[in-house]
């Protein structure tokens, strides 16, 4: 259900499934009858469940006191009246006051629970925040950038634009972007606490200014629609199930006009000379360790199909090759090593590999390495790049 | 609409950033006012905090209790006069707008309220009432879950003043 009017502009709706009812949008009405409808759809729900139900104010942005007192006082009387009911709250970390404000909901009733939904974002998200990923994600930006530093000017990236980079990781991408094209904007958004704070961290240390370091959660971002010429999202829609939620938020934020830029992997497609079938037993098996855990290295031609999905025209797309040639080799002999720690030291482990198998996920790295340093040795990651452009 | 004030407010010395005048009879024609003028001066103050998104949410969220509280509680005519300073990572709002000795009475009472040692409880008693919130409602909140510094004012021109001083990015995120 729908009201809508500029200060209360909120939907709820709920799930019978999870006993689960979800309040979103804006509620900051003058009056509390004003939520009468809503207030006794909850009620009506609450009437069909025993046990534990849900309220879910993740995507609830803005809430006046008045609303407050409502809802406040409702799930109270709810659990009051009912012996076998209890109720639980789920709040966003995304949303500032949520947690505190409905944290007196505990205070008053051993029945009412209140959380901050965060843990299991996505899939594989342990081992990116967590892993050693932190180093991987400066090399690759450092390599990529020497293909992307010019490729962004063809898929449309000028001067002065207003620029949004989502999931930026640590934000390197967001610097080197700064510094080449001069952005009138430029917001960096994600949802790890810890690389942001390392990315102001940088970006302070290098005397670069104006980057805007956002914590948010990209499938349902606070950003306001309309707002950028240039939205880039690089090697993330890989790491999530449904990479279209994320696309349409990013075409959301997109003026109209504006483009949509995104890379991605296929990381069966790495490649090295010498000790070639090593080297590709060990990424195919990388291509099924990542969709065992619901994640999609292998994303990177499907961009196309999932710009189309989203709404997009007049799509661009090509791919570059990150090769040992591109600068010191070592550098992307680094990378690899760090893929080895994290695909091999802990994704197969979490997976249940034998110690046999992973000896032989952890042999072909060895070897891609070995062709990254060898004197004659080629090695390469490739890349794909895919734009598109929102409707006018 | 906002004249991008120069210089320092009158009440404080810290730099003014944005002040604005309305009829309070204006003001106070829509409830909607509150959320768009709350959510339009967030955008406005929050471009360069440590992030502007959860800052100008936060921000929002708090001035609009102030302007609802005002919008509910205030005297017949005269001027609204909004303006919000900073200094480092302290923001302050302040109010003036007309108010004969009972509307200035209310609030005194809701700001002593709000900065007294068991404003807590008080929260509490006042968010489950199970009449509908009084005009209290709103600054005790920010007292307890924003820790905003209250303070009124009286001036001779039959007005008075409300601040709020609040630390938003102060706190752990
Ligand atoms: C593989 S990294 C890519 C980082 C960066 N774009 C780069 O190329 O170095 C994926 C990033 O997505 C972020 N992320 C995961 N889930 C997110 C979400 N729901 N909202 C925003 N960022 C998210 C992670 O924190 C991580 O920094």
């Amino acid at each position: 259900m729908i009201a809508e009017n500029a200060a209360l502009a909120f939907a709820w709706s709920y799930n019978d499934n999870d006993q689960e009812f979800s309040l979103k949008g804006s509620l900051r009405p003058q009056k509390s009858d004003e939520l009468s409808l809503c207030m006794s759809e909850l009620e009506g729900s609450v009437a069909k469940v025993s046990g534990k139900f849900y309220v879910n104010v993740r995507r609830l942005v803005r809430m006046n006191n008045v609303a407050f007192h409502a809802l406040a006082c409702k799930i109270l009387d709810l659990v009051r009246e009912r012996a076998d009911l209890s109720i639980h709250v789920t709040t966003s970390s995304v949303v500032g006051w949520a947690t505190r404000k409905f944290a007196v909901l505990e205070a008053v009733s051993d029945k009412i629970t209140v959380s901050e939904y965060d843990s299991e974002f996505y899939p594989g998200q342990t081992f990116l925040e967590e892993g050693g990923f932190i180093p991987i994600l400066r090399t690759q930006t450092k390599l990529t950038w020497h293909h992307e530093r010019t490729l962004l000017a063809d898929h449309g990236l000028k001067p002065d634009m207003e620029v949004a980079d989502i999931c930026c990781g640590i934000g390197d991408f967001a610097v080197l972007l700064q510094k080449e094209y001069r952005p009138a904007r430029l917001v960096a958004l994600d949802h790890s606490r810890s690389s942001l704070d390392y990315a102001r961290k940088v970006a302070g240390e290098f005397g670069v200014r104006g980057i805007d370091y956002v914590f948010g959660d990209a499938s349902e971002m606070l950003l306001e629609s309309d707002q950028f010429d240039f939205v880039t999202c690089r090697h993330s829609l890989q790491v999530f199930d449904r990479p279209e939620l994320i696309l349409r938020e990013l075409f959301r934020i997109c003026k109209p006009g504006g483009r949509v830029y995104v890379t991605n992997e296929k990381n069966s497609h790495c490649l090295g000379e010498p000790r070639a079938e090593t080297i590709q037993k060990t990424y195919n098996e990388v291509a099924r360790l990542w969709a065992h855990f619901n994640m999609d290295i292998e994303l990177g031609p499907k961009s196309r199909r999932y710009l189309i999905e989203a709404g997009f025209d007049d799509i661009r797309m090509e791919s570059f090759m990150v090769t040992n040639r591109d600068g010191n080799p070592q550098d992307f002999a680094d990378i690899i090593q760090s893929w080895e720690n994290v695909y091999a030291g802990q994704m197969a482990v979490q997976r249940g590999d034998s110690e046999e198998e992973i000896r032989a996920l952890r042999k072909g790295f060895q070897d891609h390495i070995f062709a990254a340093l060898h004197p004659k040795g080629y090695a390469g990651w490739p890349v794909w790049v895919a734009s598109g452009r929102k409707p006018a | 609409m906002p004249a991008p004030a120069e210089g320092v407010s009158a009440k404080s010395d810290m730099p003014q950033l944005l002040q604005m005048d309305l009829d309070i009879g204006d003001f106070c024609s829509d409830w909607s006012h509150c959320d768009l003028m709350s959510g339009y001066v967030a955008r406005m103050v929050s471009h360069n905090r440590l992030d502007s998104v959860l800052f100008a949410n936060l921000y929002s969220s708090a001035l609009n209790e102030l302007l609802e509280t005002v919008f509910r509680v205030h005297g017949q005519t005269g001027t609204l006069q909004f303006s919000v300073q900073r200094q480092d990572n302290l923001d302050r709002v302040e109010l003036v707008f007309p108010a004969d000795d009972a509307i200035y009475g209310v609030y005194k009472d809701a700001v002593a309220k709000a900065s007294h040692d068991n404003a807590e409880t008080l929260y509490l008693e006042a968010l489950f009432a199970e009449t509908e919130p009084g005009p209290g409602l709103g600054l005790l909140e920010l007292g307890v879950d924003y820790g905003a510094r209250l303070s009124t004012d009286r001036h001779d021109d039959g007005r008075m003043c409300l601040i709020a001083e609040l630390s938003l990015e102060g706190e752990k995120e």
